[in-house]
């Protein structure tokens, strides 16, 4: 019951999050500008330090990592020589395992030296255990020093990123907040006089404050020191000028030695701000007392949920994290919504992770809503997190242990049903004709429409479903000559037609099959196919995503003895059957080894046209040849690696010019049921997306992903973006000889 | 590219003014001429090391109170600390102080003076986690300082001078 009043009390916190920072529109722009020159200079940062140390930053990061995996492995071991060498330097080290026994120790530690006022480091484990909170509950003042937290203490605010805490405040909010709490007036645009009124209103508490509390970025095993960076100075100030210094680290802060705690520094700035080395890099070692005086050292030790991590083995690996922030910098949730939606106290995609065990499960529930699986934060996490995967985890761990939500549990329950989707979806074809406008539902239908229906149609015009299915139209089966000899002439090539093209753009799979043929392959289309399963697997519910994959392996593997080659011209599904059907099935060998066998067999059609039917160059130059832009699935991109291979497939086979489009891998805000469940996010990035394709000047922009097509296809037309967006199938079958006559497959009933 | 020029370039990124001087006099000089008149602190090691330099600055000293150490030295014009080596990698000077005032001369002053020998001058932030590795039980403060305190706090507009020194120079002895 208690379990149950928690859930819907985050739920509604995360729905008023959410709401708030969907009003806030100056943040998504601040955000968004951020997270464009972050990359950019820390993209230049990691090859500088390649040419510094000659060695491949992927090299660096891989060795980080499993330095980290070494300690999580063994915390016990490392934690005893922390605890030694510490203690030989003077420290007093004290592990506990729950926040409230951190806070207690703190407010006894205060009460017993008589101290009224600490200063503080920012620290983002006290955030962690609400320290400030409790401490003024024992009548301690506790005062934030660094920037960006001292003015988030003064506003009654929680920080928003873990290394920029206030990226969420303008200028003007900070004066006025400034203004408020001090008195005088401040001028928005002298930013460095808004600086320097903490370096006035801060030096006093600095030298009068009795403790100075700072968290750790590295707990050095070898030496018992504690490492502390920052760039304004202020967590040196707070450890060294008061007589005590508490130090409150999570325990998986650990490295064995100080050249480990090297190795970290220099991916640690580069990751966050994208300096070579914050300017402040600092090794305290004991207390630093002298003979006239005495001082003292405390180190506390935070498990809160930290050994449960490193016990739990799809989870331990996000102990590594350093706290870079690196993960929300890359975000495209993070950018439309701020950290504040995401967050209960660690934000972005590493806070998708770690609340539920700091904070509880019930409180991780709500912002799995803002994860597209786009897996942008993987590729940057300097300890090499496998984020996307650690969230579908969580997600699975929330239906386990609190049930799908209602919402979804009877449509996916039906979903799951290949003959309910079937006559449903017909049905619904047939009663959309009143109202059909080529590929799309009218608008003047959809103006009409009551704002909770709007919410989702306004900004995207939502696609008709065909009457016609891509499986009952003969010219998928039709019987037209290779134009060619490939590698993958005369083989058999089963079709994964995928749901979406099947029965919202047919025409893609149409052209699917026409490529595969004029490739030379065989095509077979199984009847009875039916979705791979990724929305239940998307949702975290388990159930139904291995009923659709035991259905989808039914019909791809073991009609005959061989199939041969599948191909789908939805890498999204692809990813789903290569990288989550053997895990669906685990400890179940049977349908392991199935999920097994289908790996071998299964490709996108982008990676099938670029490899075995890889038609010779030029082969398909013809028709409209004005420049295209391309957008690079975000999934391939992050979670395959693939770089520019569409780029190169197109303008090989076709010889188009291909405008640059920037941010071609940024996700396009489909995230599948991302769109349905946080709507105006998912248009949030979308409009960053059209507005760079606006800003390439291309006519026609291609996908391979048939989810983004109709996502991308939509928004351009609701918001009038002159701009044809195909199916690189599409483009590409409709420069084969003799098919160029018309588009087949779309338009007709 | 040898070391000390890896070092002048690293550190003018990071808002450093490099100097390379010959003698603790030139450091005086330096010094002198930063202060404007004002008040300079030397860190106490260092003035117990190099009674030359307490010479030279002579009247223009600010004397720490025993009291009130840091009282006495908070916002103190320049103060004066000696680094233990600087690293060409990152343009940066390991400061390792053995008494808190030490720490404060360093972290107070407006501008800061960090003075270390042409000898010291590494490579790479191996030989600094070489040297801390060997003098961790020695050293219980140890800073790694590139370039002046800084935030980009407000609107990421990068700001220099908050709590730490809003100016550094790094000064190559000898």
């Amino acid at each position: 019951m208690i379990r149950k009043r928690d859930r819907s009390k985050a739920q509604i916190q995360f729905d008023e999050r959410y709401r708030g920072a969907l009003a806030n529109d100056p943040l998504s722009d601040g955000l968004l500008d951020f997270q464009r020159s972050w990359s950019n200079i820390r993209d230049a940062q990691l090859v500088d330090l390649e040419g510094i140390l000659g060695r491949d930053t992927d090299e660096l990061r891989h060795n980080l990592a499993e330095m980290k995996d070494r300690v999580i492995a063994d915390l016990h071991l490392h934690l005893a020589r922390f605890r030694e060498s510490a203690e030989a330097a003077g420290a007093i080290v004290v592990e506990v395992a729950t926040a409230a026994e951190a806070n207690s120790y703190i407010a006894r530690l205060c009460h017993q030296r008589d101290v009224r006022t600490v200063v503080k480091g920012k620290s983002m484990v006290t955030e962690e255990i609400d320290l400030n909170e409790h401490l003024a509950g024992e009548g301690i003042q506790a005062i934030e020093t660094d920037l960006g937290e001292w003015l988030l203490q003064l506003d009654d605010d929680r920080p928003s990123h873990v290394v920029m805490p206030a990226i969420h405040l303008r200028r003007h909010e900070v004066a006025a907040v400034l203004q408020r709490e001090l008195g005088r007036y401040f001028d928005p645009d002298d930013i460095p006089a808004m600086v320097y009124s903490a370096r006035t209103e801060l030096r006093e508490k600095f030298l009068t404050a009795g403790i100075g509390i700072t968290g750790a970025n590295a707990l050095i095993a070898s030496t018992g020191s504690v490492l502390l960076v920052t760039n304004e100075g202020n967590g040196e100030l707070s450890a060294s000028l008061p007589p005590v210094h508490v130090v409150v680290a999570g325990i998986e802060k650990l490295v064995p030695t100080v050249a480990d705690a090297i190795d970290q520094v220099r991916l640690l700035a580069r990751s966050a701000t994208g300096q070579p080395i914050s300017t402040y890099t600092s090794f305290f070692t004991g207390p630093a007392s002298s003979s006239d005086m005495p001082r003292e050292m405390h180190i506390v030790l935070v498990d809160n949920g930290r050994r449960a991590m490193a016990a739990d083995s799809a989870f331990a690996s996000a102990l590594r994290c350093i706290k870079c922030g690196a993960c929300a910098n890359v975000c495209p949730a993070y950018q439309v919504v701020g950290g504040h939606a995401f967050g209960h106290v660690y934000t972005g995609p590493i806070g998708l992770v770690n609340t539920a065990f700091h904070h509880g499960i019930e409180f991780s529930e709500g912002p799995q809503s803002l994860c597209l699986s786009c897996g942008a934060c993987e590729t940057v996490c300097p300890v090499e997190i496998p984020l996307p995967a650690q969230i579908l985890q969580i997600r699975r761990r929330a239906v386990t242990e609190l049930g799908v939500p209602r919402s979804q549990r009877i449509a996916l329950r039906l979903f799951a049903s290949p003959r309910f989707v079937d006559i449903a979806s017909r049905f619904l074809a047939y009663a959309m004709i009143p109202f059909r406008r080529g590929n799309f539902i009218s608008p003047p239908f959809i103006k009409f429409a009551p704002a909770r229906i709007r919410r989702f149609t306004a900004w995207r015009t939502p696609p008709v479903i065909h009457t016609r299915p891509a499986r009952s139209r003969a010219e998928l089966r039709a019987l037209d000559p290779p134009i060619s000899q490939t590698r993958a002439t005369g083989r058999r090539v089963t079709l994964f037609l995928q749901c979406i093209s099947d029965r919202l753009a047919p025409e893609v799979a149409v052209a699917t099959a026409d490529l595969l043929r004029a490739a030379g392959c065989e095509v077979v289309v199984p009847d009875k196919q039916h979705c791979c399963g990724l929305p239940a697997i998307d949702g975290g519910d388990d159930d139904n995503a291995r009923r659709m994959a035991r259905h989808t392996l039914e019909v791809l593997g073991t009609t005959t003895d061989d199939l041969g080659d599948i191909v789908t011209p939805a890498p999204s599904c692809a990813i789903a059957m290569l990288h989550d059907y053997e895990r669906l099935f685990e400890g179940d060998p049977i349908w392991t080894a199935r999920a097994r066998a289908l790996q071998g067999r299964v490709y996108d059609l982008t990676e099938y046209l670029s490899g075995p039917a890889r038609l010779p160059n030029g082969s398909l130059a013809r028709g409209d040849g004005s420049p295209v832009a391309i957008d690079r699935f975000c999934q391939g991109a992050n979670t395959l690696g693939r770089g520019d291979t569409i780029d190169q497939l197109v303008r090989g086979l076709t010889g188009t010019q291909i405008v640059p489009l920037a941010e071609a891998e940024v996700c396009c805000g489909f995230g599948g049921s991302t769109s349905l469940a946080a709507p105006e996010l998912s248009q949030g990035i979308l409009e960053r997306k059209l507005a760079n394709v606006r800003a390439s000047g291309a006519r026609v922009l291609l996908t391979d992903n048939p989810g983004c097509l109709l996502h991308l296809r939509g928004g351009a037309d609701a918001t009038r973006l002159p701009v044809q967006v195909q199916h690189v199938a599409e483009y590409l079958a409709a420069r084969l000889p003799d098919r160029s006559r018309s588009p087949r497959g779309s338009g007709s009933l | 590219m040898t070391a000390l020029d890896e070092l002048r370039t690293r550190a003018t990124d990071s808002a450093s003014i490099v100097h390379e001087l010959t003698s603790w006099q030139d450091v005086a000089s330096l010094a002198l001429e930063v202060a404007e008149g004002a008040r300079i602190a030397i860190a106490p090691s260092l003035a117990s090391a190099e009674p030359g330099l307490v010479a030279a600055l002579r009247g223009h000293l600010l004397e720490p109170s025993s009291e009130a150490p840091f009282y006495s030295i908070a916002d103190v014009a320049v103060g004066i600390v000696r680094g233990v080596l600087a690293v060409a990698e990152t343009g940066s000077v390991l400061i390792a102080q053995h008494e808190p005032a030490d720490r404060a001369v360093s972290m107070l002053s407006k501008t800061a003076i960090q003075v270390v020998d042409r000898s010291r001058v590494v490579d790479s932030l191996d030989e600094v986690a070489a040297w801390l590795a060997a003098n961790a039980e020695e050293v219980s403060l140890a800073t790694l300082v590139t370039g002046p305190s800084r935030t980009a706090d407000i609107e990421r507009s990068l700001t220099i001078g908050v709590q730490g020194p809003a100016d550094l120079h790094l000064v190559v002895l000898g």
